[in-house]
């Protein structure tokens, strides 16, 4: 059952990608002894079997460069990528002129998220079945207490509403992972960055109106710096999840274009 | 009359192959070393038909990574047949601690082997120019 699930939740994801993604050609997922996991639909079991016959000899002769994290093959007419999520690597084929960085984008994305929340959600059927007859309980003991309440105590449980209502807006604020692009010019400042302007407005809305005027880059590795922000200028950059940086700062941060960071707003 | 006839043959004949080794082989190698000058390059193979060059910081796996950069290159042969992505640019696989670019230029199988810091994209290039 839990495999069921779980290559169901996979299958959805990579379908959704093709969505989101017309140039990918085709995309699948399997572990590294070869069993085919997830694949979109498009593509046949004997498909993808022959492509992970393919890279089997890779696999087997990796342990030299320390296993497999990626493999790529660009060829005139298309490129083929294999990425490595956890214990699964997921192939994803793209036309020749896709925007690669944006299917990277989508799928750096989605895999990882659907997998975390499948391992809450699928990690053996008989705890599952525990924890929710324990939840029915605890709710129907719940629904009890609360007819018995008296006035008082339901004007505290509303003060804890509120409580949690004030806690939750000044939870931790929003992060966005986006994607490095140059921040060229005679009077660009060092210590500023540029970032989307949807980005921006959407933090702007989630935090009533405040103008974010500082953001905390972190990169994957770990490494973080805070910059000023603005909006983008140039138009071609927006709703593209861009964040433009002087080479100064990605210096600092390791990275290069092209690369995704998580970009959080400074609320003070 | 006759003399004269065979210098001249003899000549036509030597040039071809002079020429060719110049073209492919030492400017190949010149291009690799540069490459290997690069920061975090490990070092290359380069197989032609009937020879090949390595040049390794490890020379103890040298044989390992001629295993996999052929692998590589079988692979990435499969692979865009499956697909029919036409003919391979360029196969590159990321290791845990190192990166190979594997590609075929003018019949000369190259490998380059490099550390996950290094530039690929500007070794990637110079090989691409090749």
């Amino acid at each position: 059952m839990d495999s069921e699930v779980y290559s169901f939740a996979l299958k959805s994801a990579l379908d959704e990608i093709r969505n989101l993604c017309p140039d990918v050609t085709g995309a699948f997922i399997f572990r590294e002894d070869g069993e085919v996991v997830a694949g979109d639909g498009a593509l046949s079991d004997k498909f993808m079997a022959r492509v992970v016959d393919a890279f089997e000899e890779i696999f087997d002769k990796a342990d030299v460069i320390g296993g497999v994290d990626g493999i790529t093959v660009d060829g005139d007419s298309g490129k083929v990528s294999v990425s490595r999520f956890n214990d699964v690597y997921m192939v994803i084929a793209t036309s020749k002129n896709a925007d690669v960085n944006y299917v990277g984008t989508v799928t750096r994305v989605l895999i990882p998220t659907v997998m975390r929340l499948l391992e809450k959600i699928c990690s053996t059927p008989n705890q599952n079945k525990t924890e929710t007859e324990n939840v029915v309980v605890e709710n129907k003991e719940l629904q009890l207490q609360l007819k018995e309440t008296p006035v008082e105590e339901e004007e505290a449980l509303a003060e804890a509403k509120v409580e949690e209502a004030v806690a939750v807006e000044h939870r931790e604020p929003l992060v966005n992972q986006l994607i490095v692009e140059n921040l060229g010019g005679l009077l660009v400042s060092s210590d500023t960055v540029r970032v989307d302007p949807q980005v921006l407005s959407q933090w702007s809305k989630l935090y009533e109106d405040i103008e974010i005027k500082e953001v905390e880059i972190e990169t994957f590795d770990g490494k973080s710096v805070r910059c000023k922000v603005k909006p983008v200028k140039d138009s071609k950059f927006e709703g593209k999840g861009i964040i433009q940086m002087p080479e100064k700062v990605q210096l600092n941060l390791e990275i290069k274009k092209g690369e995704l960071v998580k970009v959080k707003p400074i609320v003070e | 009359m006759t003399r004269k006839k065979r210098v001249e043959e003899a000549s036509v004949v030597a040039e071809p192959l002079a020429v060719e080794e110049g073209l492919t082989i030492s400017d190949l190698r010149g291009v690799l070393e540069e490459i290997k000058g690069f920061d975090g390059v490990i070092g290359y193979i380069l197989r032609k038909s009937t020879s090949a060059a390595i040049d390794l910081k490890d020379p103890s796996k040298i044989i390992d990574f001629a295993i996999l950069s052929s692998s590589a290159l079988d692979a990435g042969d499969g692979v865009a047949e499956v697909f029919s992505l036409g003919k391979v640019k360029y196969v590159s696989v990321d290791g845990g601690n190192v990166r190979v670019l594997a590609l075929i230029a003018n019949d000369n199988k190259i490998c380059v082997f490099m550390e996950k810091s290094a530039d690929c994209d500007r070794i990637l290039k110079k090989l691409l120019l090749i």
